[in-house]
């Protein structure tokens, strides 16, 4: 171990899938690790890549497609990251105004697409314009499977609605205030505009595509090769907080570590809902609910079901090559060994993404 | 009233007093600040409003990723986005510049960088624009050829003609319809689909 290791800085942004790298710092699991690592909240995620991109942080939680686009080079300067752990699968919800709910009729989540995609067609006839729906940024899951979703049901994401980018801290606002009728972000953001009663819970996006991977833990263009030790260690630590996450009994625990260090405004009953797999105020439990430690080991060909999705709704450059992809399962693998007892590796079902009609040319 | 070649600015800042100081360091470096708002929303109808021909933003503005997704999710008045750090690192503007499309990262406001860098990031966005219409046209156009083609091997095979004598075909009744030949072509195709 070097006597004054340099440090790494890593990003991340409030929301409870960044549980892993809160949880690895407040526990001393990155120092027990020997790694020293100052964890940095940021506001946005072309902030996190740009500062990955431009040297002003080693790491950060990232979204996976984010990082395949920077790998294309259609987000930002192109840069090929490397991941070398998930961070959650799941935890995505999609929130409806009580207005749009209402004009679906009533359902019991998850909401089916097709009685979706019925109300939008009855609003249309009645001359009302098409809904504005909010993700948390272009090249997400988020935005990705609730275009699945929509395309499922005959639905046009590029016509049939009109789809938006809000900070995931501003959703439950721009909701109240009608500035959109719909939005896809992660917890506990969806829980919070429930409990504040200006929205319904409609499906979680583990209901698109059962536990789809989300965020990952992504290092800067090299960085696993010129500090590949020091990645190593921070990735340890970050499976083993994956796998404190897992345990049901720290997650009252844990809960107040988010309250603390990422959603100081929110109440801990919001918090505490994605950690048990429930959205607030919503009594039954999801079938998918937000995971850690079946997220960790990083899955390449997960990967591939992003890229398809990006590639139907033209979110790549045409005729690019295929990028880079930096889903480095050796690095989890050897960090894992570190550990004294290694998490099961978890896997996604079959992603529907993979499955798209293919489109014709004329 | 502004002056001939002032630069107009939309600047998007959720930090009132930093935008004051980003205000002035912009006023200061020859640039006409248009509005000043705290968040992105209806950022397409404030851009025409103010012509304005570019946006500055801080890098770790809260409404970073709302302006990323105007050029990704929907394409109407794309305007280059100039991002300012308040603290750089040395070698991130060169970084940064380098890089191209989006990310400028200027050490401070200092007056007589600021200028340069919106030009070049005005540049740089219209290089990359035309470059990306061109790309789109040609993409178009090839995707047009071969319905075209596909129309006149259509005529070729069913009313046995010639390949002159099936794009002459397309052409008359392109003429005497007022439409282009594609949209003929595709007509054409439509029909033979339905049969």
């Amino acid at each position: 171990m070097p006597r004054n290791p340099a440090l790494l800085r890593i990003g991340y942004v409030p929301l409870t899938d960044a549980a892993p790298l809160v949880a690895a710092e407040a526990l001393g699991l990155f120092a027990r690790h020997g790694v020293r690592v100052r964890l940095s909240r940021e506001q946005a995620w072309a902030a996190l890549r740009d500062k990955l991109a431009f040297g002003a942080l080693e790491g950060a939680q990232m979204l996976g497609p984010l990082v395949l686009a920077l790998a294309a080079g259609a987000s930002g300067p192109r840069r090929r990251l490397t991941v070398s752990a998930g961070l959650a699968r799941n935890g995505n919800t999609v929130i409806l105004s009580p207005a749009l709910a209402g004009q679906i009729g009533p359902f019991v989540p998850p909401l089916r697409a097709s009685a979706f995609a019925e109300a939008l067609r009855r609003r249309a006839e009645s001359g009302l314009p098409p809904p504005t729906f909010a993700v948390v940024f272009p090249h997400s899951s988020h935005n990705l499977l609730l275009r699945h979703w929509l395309a499922a049901s005959g639905l046009d994401p590029d016509h049939d609605l009109r789809l938006v980018v809000v900070p995931p801290p501003r959703m439950t606002e721009a909701l109240a205030q009608g500035a959109i009728e719909g939005f896809c972000a992660g917890e506990p953001w969806g829980s919070h505009a429930v409990a504040q009663g200006v929205g319904r819970f409609a499906l979680a996006t583990g209901d698109i595509w059962p536990d789809h991977p989300e965020k990952v833990l992504a290092w800067a263009e090299g960085l696993a090769e010129t500090r590949e030790e020091e990645v190593l260690r921070a990735t340890a630590a970050v499976i083993e907080a994956a796998q404190w996450l897992e345990v049901p009994a720290n997650r009252s625990a844990a809960a107040r570590l988010l309250q603390e260090r990422a959603f100081p405004e929110l109440p801990l009953s919001t918090i505490a809902a994605a950690l048990a797999g429930r959205v607030a105020g919503c009594a039954a439990p999801l079938a998918t609910p937000l995971r850690f430690a079946a997220a960790s080991r990083p899955v390449a060909g997960e990967a591939s079901a992003w890229l398809a999705a990006m590639r139907r709704w033209k979110h790549l450059p045409a005729g690019a090559p295929e990028p880079a992809a930096g889903w480095r399962a050796d690095l989890w693998d050897r960090a894992a060994a570190r550990l004294s007892a290694p998490p099961a590796p978890g896997r996604a079902t079959p992603s529907p993404l993979l499955a798209i009609p293919q489109e014709t040319d004329a | 009233m502004l002056e001939e070649g002032t630069l107009r600015v939309l600047l998007v800042d959720h930090d009132e007093d930093r935008a004051a100081a980003v205000r002035s360091g912009l006023e200061a470096g020859g640039c006409a600040v248009v509005a000043v708002v705290p968040e992105a929303r209806d950022l397409v109808a404030l851009v025409r409003e103010s012509a304005a021909e570019v946006i500055v933003c801080d890098l770790d503005d809260p409404s970073r990723d709302a302006l990323e997704s105007m050029r990704a999710l929907y394409r109407d008045e794309p305007r280059p986005v100039v991002v300012f750090a308040a603290r750089g690192e040395p070698g991130q503007i060169e970084a940064a510049i380098e890089a191209g499309v989006a990310a400028y990262v200027v050490e401070g406001l200092a007056p007589e960088r600021v200028r340069p860098v919106l030009e070049v990031a005005i540049r740089r966005f219209r290089a990359h624009q035309a470059l990306r219409a061109e790309l789109d046209g040609m993409r178009a156009t090839m995707a047009e050829r071969s319905l075209i083609e596909r129309a006149k091997g259509v005529l070729m095979q069913r009313r046995r003609m010639s390949e002159a004598e099936a794009h002459h075909w397309l052409r008359r009744r392109a003429m005497d319809r007022g439409q282009r030949m594609v949209q003929v072509a595709r007509e054409l195709l439509s029909n033979c689909k339905a049969e």
